[in-house]
C-alpha cells in the first residue's frame, strides 16, 4: 500500500514550464584584495543551470531576469545576487569566518553553524583520515569534547562510544549512540571506510538529538558519505597507506625467579611441589639453582607485529544536471595475536544526484561492504596471563601430545593445562560480514526556494556468516579436545526506513524561518539460525560443513528472530530574527512495538542570542562573534532490551532413562517496561575572538535519565530482570578552543584543545537505597548520590607488618597474620560495628567513568610541509583488575610482576599488597581497593608529517598533485594501571586486546 | 502558479494518505520467538507432564558446586585440591566466609530449582482446571513437591533458618519471614505427607512414564530424613518402616558397581540425578561435572580418558577407621589410593602393613598417580575409564548421581530404633546386618546406637555430608574435631551469602 502511494504521488507530480526573459550576463569574481578567483561556482538558484569562473575569475552566463545567482567558493562566504537588467555583475567574495558559515547536517535537514542553538560538533574528512584505522569512530578519539571513545585493539572490532557519559544502565548493548548514515539507522558503523565519509556530526545535547526521538538518548552521530558537486571537473584520487602495528605497554609478568619466590612463600605445599616438578622436568637454572631452567614470557610468545594497509580509489564530479561520487576501497589489518586473527574489507559505493527538472531532484546512494574477519580467541589473553613462566611453550617430553608437543602445566601438577597455544592454533573463528545500504530519494521543489518535499526510502541489509571451528588436540588427559566441533551461524538483518519530509523556508524583512514536518516508518527484522556438527574431516577445509559431520546434536541447533516496528511524526521550527535572535524547536512522536507503552513524545526548544549583533558590542576588540545559547529537550531510549510484558515458557531438555526428553519451564519473573526518557538542559556559547583567530565553544549540560531500566537481582535466584526504577544524572562542562593563525604565505599553524568533565550520579532509585550490580565477588553498587555501578568494597589501610600491629587493632580478625591486608573500620569507637570489619565497612571505591577527558592538537603548515600532532587523555576513572581477582577461583597461576615484586615478603617490605600466602586467603580477597586501580592515562594519539608534491615535472610530464604522509598513531601511552591497556570499556579488566601503536607511510594522488 | 498550487494540494493529500495508511497496528505485534505462557493451550492435557519434566530437568542440572559445599564438612572427607579454592578448604575446617562465591551460588541454585518446582505445580494446576486428568495432576504436583522437599532439606541442613518459598514468584521474599530449621523440617515432613497418597507405589525404576522419577518411597525417605534432623525418631521409624515393608527395594549385591554404570536406576536407589551420553561417543550429553572429584593424575586403562581436579579427598581418619574394622569392599569402593597416600598411612606404625588389595590401581585397572593436591580421591564418584562410552573422555560421563539409597533407609531405621523408637517392619539388628552382609562384614546382634552410627560412617561416607549432619545432631563435636580442626556448635550453619543479605536485609538480623 505504501509503495503504491509513493508511485501515485510521483505520477501526479506535474511538469512546470516557466517563460521568462533571457539575459546574457558576464562579470568577474574577486577576493577582497581584488585578485580574481578561478573555479567559483555560479548557479541560478533553484535550478541546475550554472557555470564556473575561469582562470582570472571571469565568467559568462545566460539566465533570466528575476532569477537569483549564487556565487560560492570553498573558504568564502556565498553571495546571492538578484538579476535585474544588468549585463555585467562583478562580485567580491569575503573570506568566510572559519566554521560559522559551515553548513552541517542536522536531523532531516541542514543548518549553518550560526543558526544552531544546540551542541553539535562536526568533524570533517581530512581530520578523520589522519588515523590509520578500519573503524571511523576510532578517528574521533580525543577530537570531540564530551565524546568518549574506548579503543578496541582487535582487527575489525568497533570501539565503545559514549556521548556525555552513560544515561542507561549498561550491559545490554545499549550505550552506543545512534548512527545515522545518509538517513539510515545503525548500531555501529564498522563497515564504513573512513575515507568515504564526508563529515561526522555528533549531536550531543537533547535539543539537537530530539528529532530522532526514541533512539536518541545516547546521542546521535550523523554521517554523510561523500558526494559529488554539480559543475565540477572529474577528479580521480588515490589514497593509501601501508604500515605495521606493534603491541604497546605489554604488561610485565612475574618471571620464573619471581614466580618461584611467590610459590615458595605461598605456604602451599602443593604449589611448592609444582616448582620442584618443573626443576625435575626442565632442569635448574645455572644462575639460580633454586629456579627451574625455563623462563617463558607468555605475552612475548603470543604477540606478533602485524601489518595494516588501506587503498582507496575515488571518482567524483558533476555536470549541470548530475553529480556523482564513486569509490572503491580495500582495507586489511592483521591482529597482533599470533593466531588466525585478521580483518579484510572491500567496499564499493556510488552516489548520484540528478536534477531531473527544475522542481525534481532524484538521487540514490549505495554502499556495499564485504568483510572477512577472523576473530581472536579471547581466552588466549587470559591464559597467557595465568600461564606459569616455569613452563616452556613446547615440551618434547610430552610425547603423547598431538598435533604438536606443547607443554602441559598439568604435568607439573597444576590444575589446568595453561598453555595458550592449543587455544590459539586449534581454533578458527571466521566471520563473513556483508552489509549493503541503499537509499533512494526524490525531492520536489513545490514552491521555488520555499517549499520542498523529500521522500527517502532506505534499506540496510546485513548478512553475517559465522563459522567457529574447534579442532581436536591432545596435550594430556585433562588437556584435550577429543572431538572436532564446528558451529555455523547465519544471521540476517533487514532494516528499512521510509522518511517523508516537507520543508518550508522563507525570509521576509529581518525574519528568517524554516519549518519542517515529517513522518517516518521503520521496520527492523532479524533472523538467525545456527547448528553444530561434531567430527568432520578436519584436514580439508572444504569439508568444514555440518553435512560432513558424524554427529549433529539436536541441542546445538537454534533458531531465533525478532521484528520491531516504529512509526514516527516529527516537526521542526527554526527562526532567526536579523541574525540576532534565534529560536528553535522540534517535536517527535514515536511509536514502537518494543514495549508495552507504545507511544512516546519528545519535545525540545532552544534559543540563541548573538550578542555581537547588538549595538553595544560594535566597538569591542575581543569578540568578532559571540552567541549565547540555551536548550532543553527530551529523548527516548529504545536500545534497552525489549520487554516480554508477560510470563514466558521455554523448552528445557534432560535425559530420563538414557533418552532425551523435553519439558517446559515457565518463568514467573518478567519485565514490563516503560520508555526510558532522558531530559537534558544545555547552556553554552559560541565565540570567535581576536580577529577570528580564536574560536571557542563552551557548554554546560545536565541530563537526567528517568525511568531508567535497571537490572534488579531477584533474591535467591540467579535471575535479574529489568525494571524502570531509577533516575540517572550526567552533567558536565565541555570546552573546545581553537587558535589558528597565518604568519606568512608560507607558514600557518593551528592549536586546539578540548576537555570535558563528567559527573555521573544516581539520583533516585524509586525508594530503594541501592541496587546491586557486578558479580557477588566483585560488587558494583548503584547508590543514590553515587555514580552508577560504583565499585563497592573495603578500603585497604595497609598490610599488617607484625603481630604487635594486629594485637593493637581491634578490627583485626582472629585469623590475621602479618602479611594480611588491614581494612578500614568505618565506625568510630563507641559506634555500633566498631572493632570488627563487616558489611557496614564497605564503601564506594570509585567509578569506571572518567570525570575528566581531554584532547589537544597542533598543526603547522610550512610551504609544502604539513605537520600535525594530537594528544588524548582521561582521569578519574577506576579499573577493576579482575585478573588479580581470579585467584579467588584458581590460585596457582602466574601474576603480574608488580604484584610479585611488591607484595609483602616480610616486615617492612610492602604496605600495599598482601603476602603470597595472604593472597590465597579469603580475608584478602574481599572486594577492596586493592583490586580497584586508577585508570587515568595520557597518550600521544597521532603524529603526522606530510609533504605535498605539486607542480613538479618529471621528464616533461607533470606529476599529478601528490602527498606523501608518515604517521605514527598512538605511539606512546602513559598510565599507572597494572594492565597493558587502560582502555577498558566497562571498567572490568579480564582480558583486553592490547592497543597497538601503528606506524604507516601513505600516499595521496589527485589526477 | 496554478500548477504549483496543484502540486501543493496533491502532496498534502498524499501525505494525508500516507499518514492514514501507516500501519499503527504493527506497534501491537508481540515479540518474535517467544512462547507466551498465556497462549499455552492448557486444554491439551497431553502436555500436562511437560512442566513436571521441566522441573526434573532443572533438578538434574545441578551446579557442580552444590554437592561439594553441602557435603564437604565432616570427618569422612576433606576439601582436597590443596592450594586451590582456599575458602572451600576453610569451609572444610569450619572457617566460613560469607563472601565466598560458592555460598551464594549454591544458595541460588537450590532456590532457583525450588521456584521451578513451584512453577511446575502451578502450571499443572492450570492444565487440571482445563480438563486435565485429575489423578495425573495430583501425581505430578506431588512429584514436584518431593523434588522441592529434597532441595529445601539440603538448604536448611546447611544454613539452618531460611525462607520457605510458597510460590514461583521470588519477589514474595521481600516480605517473607525466616523460618527456624526445626520448623522447616516439620514443613518438609508435612509436605511429604501431602504428596505420598498421590505418588506411584513402586520402585522408581519400575515407573514407565518417568523412569527413575520419584515415587511414594522417595517421599517417605525424605520425610524420614527431615524427621531425623529434628530427632522425631518414631516418625523416622514409621517412614522407613513403610519403605522396608513395601518391599520394592533391594540392596545391590555388588557394592563397587553400585557406584558405577550398573548403579544407574538400580533397585537400591530411591532418588538419583539422571545423566546420559545417550550411548553415543559424541554429541548430546547430560552430565554432572565429575571432574571436580577426579584424581588430578592417572594412567587410565583406556587411554585418553580424562581425570579431574583433585578435590574431595577421603580423610585419613576415615581410612584408618575402615582399616581398623577390616573393611574391604566398602573401603575399596570409597577411596582411590595413591602411592603417596599409601606411604602416608604407613607412616603410622599401626598401619605399617596394609592388606594386599590396597593399591594405587583400581580393580578396574586405572592407576591413580601421585598428585600434590591430595593423597586420596573419592571412589564413589569415580567411573572407571573402561566404563566410559568409547569416544567420551570427560571424567564420570554417563554416571548418575545417587541422592538416597536403600542402605541409608535401613540405617536410619536402625538409628531410630536404637534411639527408642519402635517398629514392626524390621529390627535394628536385621537392618544393620542387611547392610553389613552385603559387604562381607559379620552380622552383629543387639546393635547399639553407637554401632549404627559407625555403620553409617562406613556405609555412607562421602555421600551428601550425612556423617557431618549426624554428628552435629548428636552433639558429637569431638568426632568432627580432627586433624587440627575444632568444631563447636556455633559452626553448625553456613553464614548467609553476603549478596543475599544485601538483597534481603531480613537475613541480616538472624545470624
Amino acid at each position: 500500500m505504501r509503495k503504491l502511494c509513493l508511485f501515485f504521488f510521483l505520477l501526479l507530480s506535474v511538469f512546470i514550464v516557466e517563460a521568462q526573459q533571457k539575459v546574457a550576463l558576464s562579470g568577474k569574481v574577486t577576493d577582497n584584495t581584488g585578485v580574481g578567483l578561478p573555479g567559483v561556482s555560479i548557479l541560478v538558484k533553484g535550478t541546475s543551470t550554472g557555470t564556473v569562473t575561469g582562470i582570472d575569475g571571469d565568467y559568462k552566463l545566460e539566465t533570466s531576469t528575476g532569477s537569483t545567482l549564487v556565487f560560492s567558493f570553498i573558504g568564502f562566504v556565498s553571495q546571492e545576487i538578484l538579476v535585474g537588467n544588468q549585463s555585467s555583475i562583478d562580485v567580491m567574495l569575503q573570506e568566510s569566518v572559519v566554521g560559522l558559515d559551515e553548513v552541517i547536517v542536522v536531523g532531516y535537514g541542514k543548518m549553518t553553524v550560526k543558526d544552531l542553538t544546540s551542541s553539535i560538533t562536526t568533524v570533517k574528512s581530512d581530520e578523520l583520515v589522519k588515523t590509520p584505522t578500519g573503524q571511523a569512530m576510532q578517528a574521533l578519539q580525543g577530537k570531540v569534547a564530551g565524546l568518549q571513545v574506548v579503543s578496541s585493539g582487535g582487527p575489525g572490532d568497533s570501539p565503545t562510544v559514549r556521548v556525555r557519559g552513560i544515561g542507561s544502565y549498561p550491559g545490554q548493548n545499549n550505550e552506543a549512540p545512534l548512527y545515522v548514515v545518509d538517513g539510515m539507522f545503525f548500531d555501529n558503523i564498522d563497515f564504513l571506510n573512513t575515507a568515504d565519509i564526508a563529515s561526522v556530526s555528533v549531536l550531543k545535547d537533547a535539543s539537537a538529538a530530539a528529532i530522532y526521538g526514541v533512539r536518541a538518548a545516547n546521542g546521535v552521530v550523523l554521517i554523510e558519505t561523500k558526494s559529488g558537486t554539480y559543475n565540477q571537473k572529474a577528479e580521480i584520487t588515490y589514497d593509501g597507506y601501508y604500515g605495521t602495528q606493534v603491541a604497546q605497554n605489554v604488561l610485565k609478568m612475574a618471571n620464573a625467579e619471581q614466580f618461584t619466590t611467590m610459590a615458595m612463600e605461598s605456604g602451599s605445599a602443593a604449589d611448592q611441589s609444582f616448582v620442584l616438578n618443573a626443576m625435575q622436568r626442565y632442569g635448574r637454572s645455572r644462575v639460580n639453582p633454586n629456579v627451574p631452567d625455563v623462563n617463558t614470557d607468555w605475552y612475548n610468545e603470543i604477540l606478533r607485529p602485524a601489518s595494516i594497509q588501506n587503498h582507496s580509489l575515488n571518482f567524483t564530479g558533476g555536470g549541470n544536471q548530475a553529480s556523482y561520487s564513486l569509490g572503491t576501497n580495500y582495507f586489511s589489518q592483521d591482529g597482533i595475536l599470533d593466531m588466525k586473527n585478521q580483518y579484510e574489507r572491500f567496499n564499493l559505493r556510488a552516489k548520484i544526484d540528478f536534477k531531473a527538472t527544475d522542481w525534481l531532484t532524484v538521487g540514490g546512494n549505495v554502499v556495499f561492504s564485504n568483510a572477512l574477519k577472523f576473530n581472536d580467541e579471547e581466552g588466549a589473553w587470559n591464559q597467557a596471563y595465568f600461564a606459569v613462566p616455569i613452563m616452556p611453550v613446547y615440551d618434547e617430553q610430552n610425547v603423547d601430545a598431538w598435533p604438536e608437543h606443547f607443554s602441559n602445566a598439568q604435568d607439573l601438577g597444576y590444575r589446568s593445562g595453561q598453555n595458550p597455544f592449543p587455544t590459539l592454533l586449534y581454533n578458527e573463528n571466521r566471520l563473513k560480514i556483508r552489509k549493503t545500504i541503499a537509499n533512494f530519494y526524490a525531492q520536489f521543489q513545490l514552491v521555488p526556494e520555499k517549499l520542498s518535499f523529500k521522500t527517502t526510502y532506505s534499506q540496510a541489509f546485513s548478512a553475517l556468516d559465522e563459522r567457529n571451528v574447534n579442532l581436536p588436540y591432545y596435550m594430556g588427559n585433562n588437556f584435550q579436545r577429543p572431538d572436532a566441533t564446528l558451529t555455523q551461524k547465519l544471521s540476517e538483518y533487514s532494516n528499512q526506513i521510509w522518511d517523508n519530509v516537507l520543508t518550508y523556508d522563507d525570509q521576509f524583512d529581518n525574519h528568517s524561518i524554516t519549518l519542517m514536518a515529517g513522518q517516518s516508518y521503520r521496520d527492523e527484522a532479524y533472523h538467525g539460525l545456527s547448528a553444530q556438527g561434531i567430527n568432520f574431516p578436519v584436514d580439508q577445509e572444504n569439508a568444514w560443513y555440518i553435512d560432513q559431520a558424524e554427529t549433529i546434536p539436536t541441542t546445538g541447533v537454534s533458531d531465533g528472530g525478532s521484528r520491531q516496528y516504529g512509526i514516527s511524526y516529527f516537526g521542526r521550527l527554526s527562526y532567526n530574527y536579523n541574525n540576532r535572535y534565534l529560536v528553535y524547536g522540534t517535536m517527535r512522536a514515536d511509536g514502537s512495538s518494543k514495549y508495552q507503552q507504545k507511544w512516546g513524545y519528545f519535545p525540545t526548544i532552544g534559543a540563541g542570542w548573538v550578542v555581537t549583533e547588538e549595538g553595544f558590542m560594535a566597538d569591542n576588540k575581543v569578540f568578532d562573534y559571540l552567541k549565547l545559547r540555551a536548550s532543553w529537550g527530551q529523548l527516548g531510549n529504545d536500545k534497552i532490551q525489549a520487554s516480554d510484558g508477560a510470563s514466558t515458557t521455554e523448552i528445557i531438555k534432560t535425559a530420563i532413562d538414557d533418552v532425551e526428553v523435553s519439558g517446559t519451564k515457565t518463568t514467573s519473573t518478567y519485565s514490563t517496561l516503560e520508555w526510558e526518557v532522558a531530559e537534558e538542559t544545555n547552556v553554552g556559547l559560541t565565540a570567535q575572538m581576536f580577529g577570528n583567530r580564536l574560536s571557542a565553544d563552551i557548554d554546560y549540560y545536565i541530563r537526567d535519565t528517568k525511568n531508567a531500566a535497571i537490572y534488579v537481582k531477584i533474591p535467591s535466584t540467579t535471575t535479574s530482570i529489568l525494571k524502570n526504577v531509577g533516575i540517572i544524572r550526567n552533567s558536565g562542562i565541555e570546552v573546545t578552543l581553537n587558535w589558528r593563525n597565518k604568519i606568512s604565505e608560507d607558514l600557518s599553524y593551528n592549536v586546539g584543545v578540548n576537555f570535558s568533565t563528567l559527573k555521573n550520579e544516581v539520583r533516585d532509585l524509586y525508594g530503594q537505597p541501592y541496587i546491586d550490580g557486578g558479580s557477588a565477588e566483585f560488587r558494583q553498587r548503584s547508590i543514590v548520590g553515587e555514580p552508577l555501578l560504583a565499585f563497592f568494597g573495603y578500603k585497604v589501610l595497609g598490610v599488617y607488618q607484625n603481630q604487635d600491629e594486629i594485637d593493637v587493632d581491634p578490627a583485626a580478625p582472629d585469623s590475621a597474620v602479618p602479611g594480611d591486608l588491614k581494612y578500614q573500620d568505618q565506625q568510630k569507637e563507641g559506634e555500633d560495628g566498631y572493632g570488627v570489619i563487616d558489611d557496614d565497612d564497605r564503601v564506594v571505591l570509585g567509578s569506571y567513568f572518567p570525570n575528566f577527558m581531554y584532547g589537544g592538537n597542533i598543526g603547522i603548515n610550512y610551504k609544502k610541509w604539513e605537520f600535525s600532532a594530537s594528544i588524548v587523555g582521561q582521569s578519574g576513572n577506576k579499573i577493576l583488575n579482575r585478573k588479580r581477582g581470579e585467584i579467588i577461583w584458581t590460585s596457582d597461576g602466574n601474576m603480574d610482576a608488580d604484584l610479585a615484586v611488591n607484595c609483602w615478603h616480610g616486615e617492612g617490605t610492602s604496605n600495599k599488597y598482601p603476602s603470597s600466602a595472604g593472597l590465597r586467603k579469603g580475608w584478602n580477597q574481599k572486594m577492596s581497593d586493592y583490586f580497584v586501580e586508577d585508570g587515568s592515562f595520557f597518550r600521544i594519539q597521532n603524529i603526522q608529517l606530510a609533504y605535498n608534491i605539486t607542480g613538479v615535472k618529471l621528464g616533461g610530464t607533470k606529476i599529478p598533485e601528490s602527498k606523501v604522509i608518515l604517521t605514527a598513531d598512538r605511539p606512546l601511552t602513559l598510565f599507572k594501571y597494572n594492565g597493558f591497556n587502560p582502555e577498558v570499556a566497562n571498567g572490568i579488566d579480564t582480558q583486553t586486546y592490547p592497543i597497538p601503536a601503528v606506524y604507516t607511510i601513505g600516499l595521496n594522488v589527485r589526477f | 502558479m496554478k500548477r504549483i498550487n496543484n502540486i501543493i494540494r496533491i502532496s498534502f493529500l498524499t501525505l494525508a494518505v500516507l499518514f492514514a495508511t501507516a500501519c499503527h497496528d504493527l506497534l501491537d505485534e508481540p515479540a518474535e520467538n517467544k512462547a507466551f505462557t498465556e497462549e499455552t493451550d492448557y486444554t491439551n492435557s497431553d502436555n500436562m507432564i511437560l512442566p513436571l519434566i521441566g522441573a526434573y530437568a532443572e533438578f538434574y542440572a545441578r551446579g557442580w558446586e552444590d554437592f561439594p559445599l553441602i557435603a564437604v564438612r565432616g570427618d569422612d572427607v576433606n576439601a582436597g585440591g590443596l592450594g586451590d579454592q582456599q575458602d572451600y578448604a576453610e569451609t572444610d575446617k569450619y572457617n566460613y566466609n560469607k563472601d565466598y562465591w560458592m555460598y551464594n551460588s549454591v544458595w541460588q541454585n537450590l532456590y532457583n530449582d525450588m521456584f521451578v518446582a513451584h512453577s511446575a505445580m502451578e502450571q499443572v494446576e492450570l492444565y487440571r482446571n482445563n480438563g486435565g486428568n485429575n489423578a495425573n495432576a495430583d501425581q505430578y504436583i506431588a512429584e514436584a513437591k518431593v523434588l522441592r522437599g529434597f532441595l529445601l532439606f539440603q538448604l536448611s541442613r546447611a544454613w539452618g533458618a531460611i525462607i520457605i518459598p510458597t510460590s514461583s514468584d521470588p519477589s514474595e521474599f521481600y516480605v517473607a519471614a525466616i523460618t527456624p530449621k526445626d520448623e522447616v523440617m516439620k514443613h518438609i515432613s508435612d509436605q511429604m505427607d501431602e504428596a505420598i497418597p498421590y505418588l506411584p507405589d513402586m520402585n522408581p525404576n519400575a515407573r514407565t512414564d518417568i523412569r527413575g522419577g520419584v515415587t511414594k518411597y522417595t517421599a517417605l525417605a525424605i520425610k524420614a530424613l527431615a524427621n531425623l534432623e529434628i530427632k522425631e525418631y518414631q516418625k523416622v521409624a514409621d517412614a522407613t518402616g513403610q519403605i522396608i515393608s513395601g518391599g520394592k527395594f533391594t540392596l545391590e549385591l555388588d557394592f563397587y558397581e553400585l557406584f558405577k554404570i550398573k548403579g544407574k536406576l538400580n533397585s537400591e536407589n530411591l532418588l538419583e540425578l539422571q545423566y546420559s551420553d545417550m550411548g553415543t561417543g559424541s554429541g548430546t550429553n547430560y552430565s554432572y561435572l565429575y571432574a571436580f572429584f577426579g584424581s588430578q593424575d592417572w594412567t587410565p586403562k583406556v587411554k585418553g580418558a580424562g581425570s579431574g581436579w583433585g578435590f574431595y579427598e577421603p580423610s585419613m581418619k576415615y581410612i584408618k577407621f575402615m582399616l581398623d574394622r577390616k573393611e574391604t569392599v566398602r573401603l575399596e569402593t570409597s577411596v582411590l589410593f595413591t602411592d603417596r597416600g599409601i606411604a602416608e598411612i604407613k607412616k603410622d606404625a599401626k598401619y605399617a602393613s596394609l592388606p594386599a588389595w590396597v593399591s594405587n590401581t583400581t580393580r578396574s585397572g586405572d592407576k591413580i598417580n601421585d598428585y600434590a593436591r591430595a593423597l586420596f580421591a573419592t571412589g564413589k564418584h569415580y567411573l572407571p575409564s573402561d566404563q566410559l562410552t568409547p569416544g567420551r573422555t570427560d571424567y564420570g560421563t554417563n554416571k548418575n548421581f545417587t541422592c538416597i539409597r536403600y542402605a541409608e533407609v535401613l540405617l536410619m531405621h536402625a538409628e531410630a530404633l536404637t534411639q527408642g523408637a519402635t517398629s514392626s517392619a524390621m529390627t535394628a539388628d536385621a537392618a544393620v546386618n542387611a547392610v553389613r552382609t552385603r559387604v562381607g562384614m559379620q552380622a552383629l546382634s543387639g546393635v547399639t546406637n553407637a554401632q549404627v552410627m559407625d555403620e553409617k560412617y562406613a556405609e555412607l561416607a562421602m555421600e551428601w555430608g550425612t556423617r557431618f549432619y549426624d554428628m552435629v545432631r548428636l552433639g558429637n563435636t569431638s568426632e568432627l574435631s580432627y586433624d587440627g580442626r575444632t568444631f563447636t556448635a556455633n559452626k553448625t550453619f553456613l553464614p548467609y551469602p553476603q549478596t543475599q543479605v544485601d538483597l534481603l536485609p531480613v537475613l541480616g538480623g538472624v545470624q
